[in-house]
């Protein structure tokens, strides 16, 4: 399956389909054998509108919903439960509510059996990284939403995760702290090129932040296309090039047809 | 429509299970037939009861005081309360009366209602009355206070006087919460009278629960206390159903 | 870090305008308004009682009242009774305290006991459970065993009824958060969905506690003996209608004192909970 590409493939998506069946009603198809691959240290952003299934697949990935139909490899190793090689951001921070900012970043370090010291010095590492140093003992509650999603990145980075599945991670944030929490996420990615998949219905955000861009089919979903975009240089002053409002407005087509139809409607 | 029925039925089956257990086990011998009679001399003894008109007699005496104190106590309850939300002096003179008798247990009224009004059906209908108004005040006073300000500014643009802005929009404004708290006050008007009818009467379900324990008639004692846990549990699930009917409009 | 603002869209909890900061004399301003109208209240009874209007059998004063209470008091009768009705409540509340949660959890988790338990709960709520009284009595005799069984029975059903509703409710996000961090089964159930479920399940005790006093006081009505509830019947048989307005004051301070003492538990223990007063932004 090289395609004259010579990176491996962090996480293989093969044939997955998915059916959701709600307790009252009929049984509906999320996802129609959907195949994807997710290269090492790539930032793969998952595009389409409301009720494509995107998040469902990020959580097929993430091993919290068992696999049916299908296949799901990371690396050798098939996806049958959550991990640490896995980390995960949600839209709605998922902070646990009665621990402290420091307290839910040491989590995950305490499970991975690290020194007293070395969980510390790990957990301030990351808190800084995200720029939350002085809030350490502050309530997740004490917190605004920008913050709050911060510590949640911090969270999830202390564990040193192959793989960031994020979803709609900036969904529940205003306009502005979002576009900070983009570059910032940016920044951390160019600094630790982790492999992230990225699940939004924004679609100048998925240009802005990916390299490719899997565009996601209305339900049942399926992958319609994947665009590259890569560019130059990624930063603010990218938003006004040409090339880049070029790229949106043709992505946005592409998922405009699906929008509708997801909307009920024909193109 | 058969399907929700089997799937009552199924819901329920533990509950068979539980009288198949009472049933073999006393009959075997593993519970003592003196601690538990077995389920079907309690079947009986209900149905004796029943003919011989004690089960009757005394079911109407305790549901009629039930019943009295519970209406006088709705509708005392939510018009005060209602009245309270809108009105202000009506709110500063019932608010402190409120306020000091909510952490007042009403269970702690019977000997005092016992001193005033003896042994017979007014002691009860009063603690009743007394004991279920609370929750029914607050409730209407909670439903009514939240009731939007534009419905009653649009109904007072139309020429609504206060009176019927109280009655016409406030009050089914306030239905919803004032009909919960008729839920709690029955539950807690079944209490109330078993209470005080165990402790203090001369005729009622409680009173013949007493009088037949002590008249060591176990199987019938169990029977008159199956009855009256099922009437408490009937009259809730009877109660949930109009409830249901009459705010049909809210879902 | 930025000035006070609180966080909207909170869950309102009943009664509580204390949640902006307030000066001492705000404070002081808002006791006195709220207690000025009990004060009256109270003036009022005492002055009605004194106009003759109803005979002392009817309404004692107040102050003989008072003056009974402090009896009880300096006799040493208000301890004894008050301590073993406060025993006898709170050995049964610790028991369906402990016993609630258990069962709550294992409903909430293990689908066959749901399955055995729900109709067991769902009847067992609106039923007046005091009616068992005597069936307790006859299985466990005329002392403390019986009425501590009634309370147990009585207080349970709140209790697990929160319990399964919290754990219930925890979000998915959350134990999904854990795991991917690296938890497994056993510290999942321990370290996030029962703090998850905290809030619930205090509120399920909160319930719980007042219903255990109050349950405690009726047995002993009926059984006699010591205790609040036996003092009261006692007097009240003997018609003595100061002893039994001093039953009442008494049983009322000490329901008090427990709803205050729970929602002072509730704030140390939900610290993380509560909505806080101001919020930082960057």
């Amino acid at each position: 399956m090289a395609e004259g590409n010579r990176l491996a493939a962090a996480i293989r998506v093969d044939g997955v389909s998915h059916v959701y069946r709600p307790p009252r009603g009929k049984p509906v198809l999320a996802l129609d054998k959907i195949s994807l691959e997710v290269r090492e240290r790539e930032f793969l952003a998952l595009l389409g509108p409301s009720g494509c299934g995107k998040s469902t697949l990020l959580y097929l990935m993430g091993g919290f919903m068992p696999i049916s139909q299908g296949s799901i490899y990371v690396g050798e190793r098939a996806v049958t439960a959550p991990g640490p090689d896995r980390g995960v951001v949600f839209q709605h921070f998922a902070l646990f509510p009665w621990k402290t900012v420091r307290q839910n970043v040491l989590y995950g370090l305490e499970k991975l059996g690290l020194p007293r010291e070395e969980q510390r010095r790990r957990a301030q590492e990351y808190i800084d990284m995200v720029k939350l140093t002085g809030f350490e003992d502050s309530y997740p509650n004490q917190l605004s939403g920008g913050m709050k999603q911060r510590a949640a990145i911090a969270r999830t980075l202390a564990v040193d995760p192959q793989i960031l599945l994020m979803d709609e991670p900036f969904g529940a944030l205003d306009a502005q702290t979002r576009s900070l929490m983009q570059e910032e996420l940016l920044s951390i990615w160019q600094r630790t090129r982790k492999t992230v998949v990225f699940v939004t219905h924004d679609v100048q955000e998925a240009v802005y932040l990916a390299e490719r861009i899997a565009v996601m089919t209305a339900r049942p979903g399926r992958i319609k296309t994947i665009v590259d975009s890569r560019f130059q240089e990624k930063g603010p002053g990218l938003l006004k090039s040409p090339a880049f409002v070029e790229k949106v407005d043709y992505v946005w087509n592409l998922v405009r047809q699906e929008a509708i139809a997801a909307q009920g409607g024909k193109a | 429509m058969k399907q929700s029925l089997l799937a009552t039925a199924w819901r329920y089956t533990p509950l068979l299970l539980l009288v198949l257990i009472w049933e073999a086990g006393t009959r075997l011998g593993i519970i003592s037939k003196w601690a538990l009679p077995t389920f079907d001399s309690v079947a009986v003894a209900w149905f004796n009861l029943l003919e011989s008109g004690d089960l009757i007699y005394n079911g109407a005496a305790s549901l009629m005081r039930a019943a009295a104190g519970l209406g006088l106590a709705v509708v005392v309850g939510a018009v005060l309360g209602i009245l309270m939300a809108w009105i202000k002096p009506v709110r500063i003179v019932f608010n402190p009366i409120v306020q000091v008798f909510y952490p007042i247990p009403k269970s702690a009224l019977i000997p005092i209602m016992m001193l005033w009004l003896g042994f017979g059906h007014m002691s009860k209908i009063m603690l009743i009355f007394l004991g279920c108004m609370l929750p029914v005040t607050l409730s209407a006073f909670n439903g009514a206070r939240g009731v939007d300000h534009v419905l009653i500014w649009s109904a007072r643009s139309l020429g609504a006087s206060w009176r019927a802005v109280l009655w016409e929009v406030i009050t089914p404004g306030a239905m919803p919460e004032i009909l919960a708290g008729v839920r709690t006050s029955i539950a807690l008007s079944f209490v109330l009278l078993v209470s005080s009818e165990l402790i203090v009467s001369r005729e009622g379900l409680g009173y013949l629960i007493g009088w037949l324990g002590d008249g060591g008639v176990y199987n019938g004692m169990f029977a008159v206390v199956l009855t009256v846990a099922g009437l408490g549990f009937a009259a809730d699930r009877l109660y949930l159903m109009l409830m249901r009917r009459l705010l049909v409009w809210r879902e | 870090m930025s000035e006070a603002r609180a966080l909207p869209g909170k869950a309102a909890e009943p009664r509580t305008d204390e949640g902006r900061a307030m000066s001492i004399s705000g404070v002081a301003a808002q006791i006195l308004i709220r207690s000025g109208s009990v004060i009256a209240l109270l003036i009022g009874w005492e002055l009605l009682a004194r106009s003759g209007a109803f005979t002392t059998f009817l309404l004692p004063p107040l102050s003989l009242v008072l003056e009974r209470v402090w009896d009880d008091v300096t006799s040493g009768a208000l301890v004894v009774n008050l301590g073993l009705t406060l025993y006898r409540a709170a050995v049964g509340f610790a028991v369906a305290a402990v016993g609630g949660i258990i069962l709550g959890v294992l409903i909430a988790r293990i689908p066959f006991v749901h399955w055995l338990f729900d109709p067991i709960v769902s009847v067992g709520f609106p039923m007046p459970k005091i009616a068992f009284l005597p069936v307790f009595m006859l299985w466990f005799g005329l002392y403390d065993v019986s009425k501590i069984s009634m309370v147990i029975f009585d207080s349970i059903f709140p209790v697990i009824a929160a319990t399964v509703a919290g754990t219930q409710a925890v979000e998915n996000q959350l134990v999904w958060s854990a795991r991917s961090l690296g938890a497994k089964d056993r510290a999942v159930l321990w370290e996030i969905v029962m703090p998850a479920a905290l809030p619930q399940i205090l509120t399920g005790l909160q319930i719980a506690l007042p219903i255990a006093l109050i349950v405690t006081i009726v047995c002993e009505m009926l059984m006699g003996g010591e205790g609040l509830g036996g003092a009261m019947i006692q007097s009240s048989r003997f018609a003595d209608s100061p002893g039994v307005f001093a039953g009442i004051f008494e049983i009322a301070i000490a329901g008090w004192a427990v709803i205050k003492g729970q929602e002072w538990v509730r704030r140390k223990l939900l610290v993380w909970h509560q909505e806080t007063q101001s919020v930082a932004t960057m």
